[in-house]
């Protein structure tokens, strides 16, 4: 998923009581806190396999132990920016919208922790022709909406073709850049349909511009979520989507509150992702992660049955949950796929070794304090996060070593280069986390013989900001996450030469024929391990260029209350899953 | 009276059509992009002229502002997204909702704060002030004017955190606060809320204490108190009869500008307790750039501000015989 304004203020929400954090910390409860700490280290790749025909039979598998009814409630701090499928992007909105979305492919979370790619409501997980340029998908029979109505392939259709309307801005854009003649259709509306969605009895097919082994992964992603075309109300459809799932939206009151109650149309046997063991979900916003911890913590009437899907483990009470065993029991831990970084303006510092310079002389350590602790993130030194498929561990810049920087080393560098006084102007977000981090990075830069410019950018118009081609800005703090588990989501869009532009996500403006040509040969082998394994040789080609310099990877804890069970990582929507849990008796 | 009403009710007019027009210029003054807000990751300068379009900000300013008013009086089309029938104060792209629905959603639970607490903090505020100037010297009066002094000098966010710990989550004697409609269950809407009210009563009645004994104080030495017990009548008779009524003037006038700033929102104490009230929608709507739904919670609060002030002028007519409204 791709880095959002809103996971940006997660981070820097997160972030926010640092300080806090580190005297909790740095107290008499250091030893315990360091033994408890979750470790990136530690963290396993999650290879999400694609699965078979029979994987993508219904029912979802059960969960031992789990029972059916109650309610489960939720403690959040942000309602959903978004519910149309095709506005959705976050991680977070999918998760949430699982119980009452479906899509023509999906993750299936078993119960050993493992994630496998399957069909939704198709039968399978797709079928590629021509090396990946076509996919074929046939829908299950007895897949009905909400009102009892069957899916029909008008709706399937329809689901692909609006994305194409002018009010979508939002969610992700690769059906729209891939679809042969998607560069000129506008949607729908006006009754004309795109030629290379083709529809013959159950099965829809999709013809693309170029070859995507991995097509049916991006079509996994909540964006591509099917849409009534009867119910279809364009702008409007965004507060009140029809349901395929399980469970349809019983009430909605923006900003409070949203209640899930069972879709009694739903047949369990087409799904193999949904469990749908509790009768009510009821999403509760607006508590800040101190207030929400607080109640997890004190487990009392109806949060012992709350879990939350933004909200995480505040920072100033993650001394106190992970030291103490009984509450750990109620915490969900997860490495996640996002990268933090800083990329590197390579039209303005050209020189390789001025760029390796800032890489040597980074604080790392630093940062990682200020961000909350090695509870909260740990120290990157690649673009993929270690549970990223196609992750290779390595470290070209003695970070492991010397976390806090080497000025020594990026001294001599830039004293090579002949750059010694180089003026670096770095651009991050207005918080009060980024102003502390910036101030780290000046100080230990100016060490190693740069002269440092910090520019605050306000945050509504940084990525703007920083996304224009002449922004005068030579660092600027960025992330990424994958949109879907390999490394073409990381790689293609922000170090590909074909995506430097205003407002697109090459940051660094990185344009090597050789990386290029790397990403393009990684993306075409259909082979999920030679894929990956390319995708790691990608990573490190572009960090001995060292046109960014990776700064962490989050670590998210989820708490939850003592009745709620099951609680799951799902790693192809990248958030807690759902449709898993149960409500205990 | 009705003269004075009417004066009165169009100069708050022209007030609100101020402060509204220096809101929205103000608001196109900071550097910040609402269309970018709403236009995600993937934002190329084609889908952010879109997004400018379906905002409706891609006129000039002033037009903006005429459309925003005329709306008020005759309601506003937004295209796909629907009618906005009068009185429109625009439509919450952030909350796809007409502004007006969404702050009348929120207002039950601001009122409900706002009038509960006053009610806690008046009473026991103007109630220790008057103990504190009948005995003044004494230890009563030395227990109201320390103990206001300390109350005045914390925070909500400090005592509500440390009230939730102790009251809420290690004790149990009271419920996580929440807010149920008054007309749904009264017993719930008082117990959901009574945290909220006794930690925002707290902070305010200390100064409703001091307030209300220095009034008190100065007014038990006036001439006319004096003159009414030198005439025989009875302590009790001079105190709630004259002494109590000429010095409830001033507090009367700060009560009223106090309930009013806490029905444009009491953001803080909405925060700590987690509560959805016009306080939160505030912070929410200047957190998104929602323009719309600052104009909208900002004329409640000017209106609040305003209309109260003319009850409070008109009050004082009812409690001082010496002022006369003109």
């Amino acid at each position: 998923m791709s880095f959002s304004r809103r996971n940006f203020l997660i981070a820097t929400g997160v972030a926010a009581a640092s300080t806090t954090v580190l005297s909790a910390c740095s107290s008499d409860d250091k030893g315990a806190t360091d033994k408890n700490v979750p470790s990136v280290g530690k963290a396993k790749t999650m290879n999400i396999p694609v699965g078979t025909k029979a994987d993508s039979t219904g029912p979802a598998p059960e969960v031992a132990g789990a029972v059916k009814g109650g309610t489960l409630y939720s403690l959040d701090q942000f309602d959903m920016d978004h519910m149309d499928p095709a506005q959705i992007y976050v991680a977070t909105e999918g998760a949430i919208t699982r119980p009452i979305l479906r899509g023509l492919t999906g993750y299936k979370v078993d119960d050993k922790g493992g994630c496998t790619l399957v069909g939704d409501v198709a039968t399978d997980a797709g079928t590629m022709k021509n090396g990946g340029k076509t996919w074929s998908f046939t829908i299950k029979d007895g897949i009905k909406w909400e009102d009892g109505s069957d899916l029909s392939m008008d709706d399937v259709r329809h689901t692909f073709e609006r994305l194409f309307a002018s009010f979508v801005t939002e969610g992700p854009r690769y059906v729209q850049q891939w679809l042969v003649g998607g560069d000129k259709y506008k949607g729908p509306y006006d009754g004309k349909h795109i030629d290379s969605l083709e529809v013959s009895g159950n099965t829809i097919t999709f013809n693309l511009t170029e070859p995507r082994a991995d097509f049916n992964y991006t079509l996994a992603m909540p964006g591509y979520g099917l849409v009534n075309k009867k119910q279809d109300t364009k702008e409007k459809y965004d507060k009140r989507p029809f349901a395929l799932g399980p469970y349809r939206i019983g009430s909605r009151d923006i900003g409070k509150s949203l209640t899930y109650v069972r879709n009694d149309h739903w047949d369990p046997k087409t799904d193999p992702i949904r469990n749908a063991y509790p009768d009510k979900y009821v999403f509760q916003f607006g508590f800040e992660l101190v207030a929400s911890t607080d109640r997890y913590i004190a487990d009392k009437g109806n949060d012992q049955y709350a879990m939350s899907i933004f909200n995480e483990v505040a920072p100033e009470r993650v001394a106190q949950v992970m030291t103490n065993a009984t509450l750990k029991k109620r915490v969900l831990t997860q490495v996640d796929t996002v990268c933090y970084y800083w990329p590197i303006n390579t039209t303005r510092i050209k020189d390789v070794k001025i760029r390796q310079a800032i890489n040597y002389a980074w604080p790392h350590q630093q940062i990682q304090t200020i961000n909350g602790g090695p509870a909260t993130n740990e120290i990157a030194t690649t673009l993929l996060s270690p549970v990223t498929p196609g992750y290779e561990k390595f470290d070209l810049y003695g970070v492991d070593k010397k976390p806090g920087g080497d000025p020594v080393k990026a001294k001599a560098l830039l004293k090579e280069a002949n750059a010694i006084g180089h003026k670096l102007v770095i651009a991050y977000q207005q918080s009060d986390t980024q102003v502390k981090v910036a101030v780290a990075i000046k100080n230990a830069l100016e060490a190693a013989g740069f002269q440092v410019v910090n520019k605050q950018v306000d945050k509504s118009t940084f990525y703007s900001q920083i996304g224009k081609l002449d922004n005068g800005f030579d660092l600027m703090a960025a992330g990424w996450s994958p949109d879907w588990p390999n490394g073409y989501s990381v790689f293609y869009p922000c170090w590909d030469g074909k995506n430097i532009g205003d407002g697109r996500s090459n940051y660094a403006q990185l344009n090597d024929p050789s990386i290029n040509k790397a990403i393009e040969a990684a993306s075409k082998i259909a082979d999920v391990e030679q894929a990956n394994k390319a995708w790691g040789a990608v990573d490190r080609q572009i960090m001995e260029l060292a046109p960014v310099v990776p700064d962490y990877n989050k670590i998210r804890n989820w708490m939850y209350g003592s009745k709620v069970g099951n609680v799951v990582y799902d790693p192809g929507n990248t958030c807690v899953a759902l449709c898993k849990m149960y409500a205990k008796k | 009276m009705l003269r004075f009403l009417v004066r009165r009710i169009l100069g708050a007019l022209v007030i609100l059509l101020v402060i509204s027009a220096v809101t929205f210029w103000l608001f196109y003054a900071i550097p910040r992009d609402p269309a970018m807000m709403s236009c995600g990751k993937n934002c190329t300068p084609d889908m952010l002229k879109q997004v400018r379009h379906n905002l409706g900000i891609d006129h000039p300013v002033p037009v903006q502002y005429w459309y925003w008013l005329k709306g008020i009086f005759v309601g506003r089309s937004y295209g796909d997204f629907g009618d906005c029938a009068a009185p429109c104060l625009g439509y919450s792209f952030a909350n796809r909702e007409p502004v007006l629905g969404t702050i009348m959603n929120r207002l039950p639970l601001t009122l409900s704060l706002a009038f509960g607490s006053a009610v806690v903090f008046v009473i026991f505020g103007v109630g220790a002030g008057m103990i504190a100037a009948v005995k003044q010297g004494k230890w009563q009066d030395k227990l109201a004017s320390s103990g206001s002094l300390v109350a005045s000098s914390l925070q909500i966010y400090f005592v509500g955190y440390i009230a939730m710990y102790f009251l809420v989550a290690k004790l149990g004697i009271l419920d996580n606060p929440s807010y149920t409609p008054l007309t749904d269950n009264p017993a719930e809407w008082a117990s959901g809320l009574l945290l909220p009210w006794l930690v925002l009563a707290l902070i305010w009645t200390a100064n409703y204490t001091r307030m209300s004994r220095s009034q008190l104080v100065e007014t038990l030495s006036e001439d006319y108190v004096r003159t009414a017990r030198a005439k025989g009548l009875s302590r009790r008779t001079v105190f709630f009869r004259f002494a109590w009524r000429g010095a409830m003037g001033p507090i009367v006038t700060i009560f009223g500008i106090d309930l009013a700033t806490l029905i444009g929102g009491a953001i803080i104490t909405e925060s700590v307790f987690s509560l959805q009230g016009v306080g939160r929608l505030a912070l929410k709507a200047v957190d998104q750039s929602d323009l719309p739904m600052v104009l909208g919670v900002t004329l409640l609060s000017a209106g609040a501000i305003v209309v109260f002030n003319i009850i409070v002028d008109a009050v004082y007519a009812l409690i001082d015989p010496r002022i006369r409204l003109a």
